[in-house]
């Protein structure tokens, strides 16, 4: 049983790190008053591109940033739809997703289930003269290890920087961003690539670090769990690692289970962190908590020339 | 120095949204067969797919309309729902819970064996308009972004079915996660076209029930006074939020019944596949309908048939079954941004003089 645990526990971090990037990127296109739906299919172009690149010999570094360049160039169609076309953002993200899925599709046929080297933690723990729990979640491998400080790095730039401060006007009132100088469609831009480049190595750590192979619909609604985990961690990075956290230890529980043959209802497991989100979107409604979070233009597309 | 500046248009003529919007289809087609040539399919190829497959033999349009039917139920589900400017992302949790209620009516012999197959009909209505009717009551309510609770919805619901499926609802003689075959009364009479069943009236009823309902009834035009200006609308005395949740509650009811055509005249049982692949293909549907019900049904079938040419493609030149998705993704795409020339206009800055 304490094994079971220790193993559980010890695999938690590695389960929460693609969702707490995916979040932090969807955090900085929210705060930046763009909603992003399409992080579904920036995740799958990402992961599918750097297996192809690591089966063809190029290398992990190599692998990952074009994953990283596949997942901007998606994010990029996005952006172009969202921000400068003014098309609805929901609707804009949906295409994203539509068309990261497809096209992740036809790039990955013939190619899934082979299996790549990726990254692993490190052979050996670097932890040992811990107790053997805390050393289980301390060996990680570097991406992981990169996902919890890039989720802090995105703290402090959107709450305790210049940049972050110009984000954060143009997603709680673009008019009054404008009127102070700030290029409104370029921050939501730049928000929308930035996100789009965390999604990516989201979308990478799944196929490089979690699985080792490309299969399609291995993005299994991450993205999307995304979208709901921003809310449930109030457009706040910090507190993204904590849902992130959540998530991530419900998924990593629910293999040990199934292996451990123990009769448990296991999807109502798997159901349980969907219905906290929406308990608590409903108690911070009722509680008016909510409503201060939220960025205030998020989804209204702006245009100077345009009546609001 | 000129400068180009972006303006909103103010009007546009009825001919001008038609050439944009045919404009906006046309080159999404152009672009999506395109991309099939890269492919390695020939121009003939595509034409003989497309056309003569979907259209003109009789196994391809038994499998069009046979799919047409949720697909226009679905479609219509969104639409009803963009009327008061609600996004639906979660149809197909609620064409889960639809089937679910339908399923659940069949195995536990509720109500007389002679109207069964109503009962599980309202039932699945009742399923569907609860799933989406509780996220409509918190964005009324609470002000809780529907885009989020729908789409949580789906999951609640995909693994509610699963847990039945593996569980209390398993099939007891081979122990597959099917539940037990329907009842002959409980199933929708096939028409004797292929697997074209009856379910297919309940589409096309639904369709002209909500034409009716969002260009001639009170509802609709209140709906359209609210989608315009909510607070305007509030203010001359229309009850915005009932609006809204009546709305959005029917579109569930909708999808419901979508689960319900599908349980009861496809599968004849509920099975894992029920509710897959049905969010993409609901939003095209209603956008390229422009949420005109009778536009939904005319989309739907369009897209069925794109589905049918997307299974033999899979077949015949080995294509992924991504297919279908990344060419709705690309005609969707096309039009969102044919659409912007219907909204705003590019022009050049004028000089203006400021009195001395």
């Amino acid at each position: 049983m304490m094994e079971l645990f220790t193993a559980w526990v010890g695999s938690i971090p590695a389960f929460a790190a693609p969702f707490l990037l995916a979040t932090a990127g969807l955090i900085i296109n929210e705060r930046a008053g763009v909603m992003n739906l399409g992080a579904e299919g920036v995740m799958a172009m990402a992961a599918v591109t750097s297996v192809l690149m690591e089966m063809a010999g190029h290398g992990t570094a190599l692998a990952l940033l074009s994953g990283i360049g596949a997942g901007l160039g998606l994010a990029a169609i996005f952006g172009i739809m969202a921000v400068f076309l003014r098309v609805d953002q929901v609707l804009a993200g949906l295409v994203a997703f539509a068309l990261g899925i497809g096209v992740s599709g036809f790039l990955g046929d013939g190619s899934e289930n082979q299996t790549v080297n990726g990254i692993s933690p490190p052979p050996g723990s670097d932890f040992a003269f811990l107790p053997k729990l805390l050393a289980g979640v301390l060996d990680q491998d570097w991406l992981t290890w990169f996902a919890f400080f890039a989720a802090i790095a995105v703290w402090f730039i959107i709450e305790r920087t210049d940049l972050g401060l110009r984000l954060r006007a143009v997603g709680e009132d673009a008019p009054a961003a404008d009127a102070a100088g700030v290029n409104v469609a370029l921050y939501r831009f730049g928000a929308v690539l930035a996100g789009g480049v965390l999604c990516a190595i989201a979308g990478a750590h799944l196929s490089l670090v979690g699985a080792h192979i490309w299969v399609d619909g291995m993005v299994a609604g991450r993205g999307w769990i995304a979208v709901a985990m921003v809310t449930l961690s109030r457009w706040n990075a910090l507190r993204a690692i904590a849902a992130a956290l959540l998530f991530g230890a419900i998924q990593a529980l629910v293999p040990q289970l199934l292996s451990s043959g123990m009769n448990v209802p296991v999807y109502f497991i798997q159901m349980s962190p969907y219905l906290a989100t929406l308990a608590y979107l409903l108690i911070a409604g009722l509680f008016a908590k909510g409503a201060d979070a939220q960025p205030a233009d998020l989804g209204r597309p702006y245009l100077r020339e345009e009546r609001r | 120095m000129p400068r180009l500046i972006l303006s909103p248009r103010l009007a546009a003529s009825r001919r001008f949204t038609f050439l944009v919007l045919l404009g906006g289809i046309l080159a999404g087609l152009v672009v999506s067969g395109g991309f099939l040539l890269t492919q390695g399919m020939g121009l003939s190829d595509l034409a003989s797919q497309f056309v003569g497959y979907t259209f003109g033999n009789p196994a391809g349009l038994d499998q069009t309309l046979t799919r047409s039917i949720p697909l226009i139920l679905v479609g219509l589900s969104v639409a009803v729902c963009l009327k008061v400017k609600f996004w639906n992302i979660g149809v197909e949790g609620q064409l889960w819970a639809g089937a679910m209620a339908a399923t659940a009516v069949s195995l536990y012999h509720i109500g007389p064996e002679a109207v069964r197959l109503w009962v599980m009909c309202v039932a699945a209505m009742l399923g569907g308009g609860l799933w989406c009717g509780v996220c409509a009551l918190a964005r009324v309510r609470l002000r809780a972004n529907e885009v989020v609770t729908t789409l949580l919805m789906n999951y609640v619901a995909y693994m509610l079915a699963q847990q039945l499926l593996y569980g209390a609802w398993r099939n007891p003689q081979d122990s597959f996660p099917v539940s037990k075959v329907f009842a002959p009364g409980e199933t929708l009479a096939l028409l004797g076209f292929g697997h074209v069943h009856a379910g297919i009236f309940f589409s096309l009823g639904a369709a002209l029930f909500c034409w009716w309902l969002c260009g001639f009834a009170r509802v609709g035009y209140m709906a359209k006074a609210v989608a315009a200006n909510p607070a305007a609308a509030r203010a001359v005395g229309v009850p915005a939020g009932a609006v809204v949740l009546l709305m959005a509650t029917l579109g569930g009811a909708l999808s419901g019944l979508a689960g319900f055509t599908i349980v009861c005249g496809e599968e004849h049982r509920l099975t894992q596949f029920v509710g897959n692949d049905f969010i993409f293909p609901s939003i095209v549907i209603a956008y390229l309908a422009r949420s005109n019900p009778l536009g939904v049904v005319v989309a739907a079938i369009a897209i069925a048939a794109l589905y049918t040419a997307g299974d033999s493609l899979k077949a015949f030149y080995q294509l992924p079954g991504a297919t279908v998705l990344t060419i709705e993704a690309i005609l969707l795409l096309c039009v969102c941004c044919a659409e912007f020339w219907l909204r705003y206009q590019l022009g050049w800055a004028k000089s203006t003089k400021v009195a001395p």
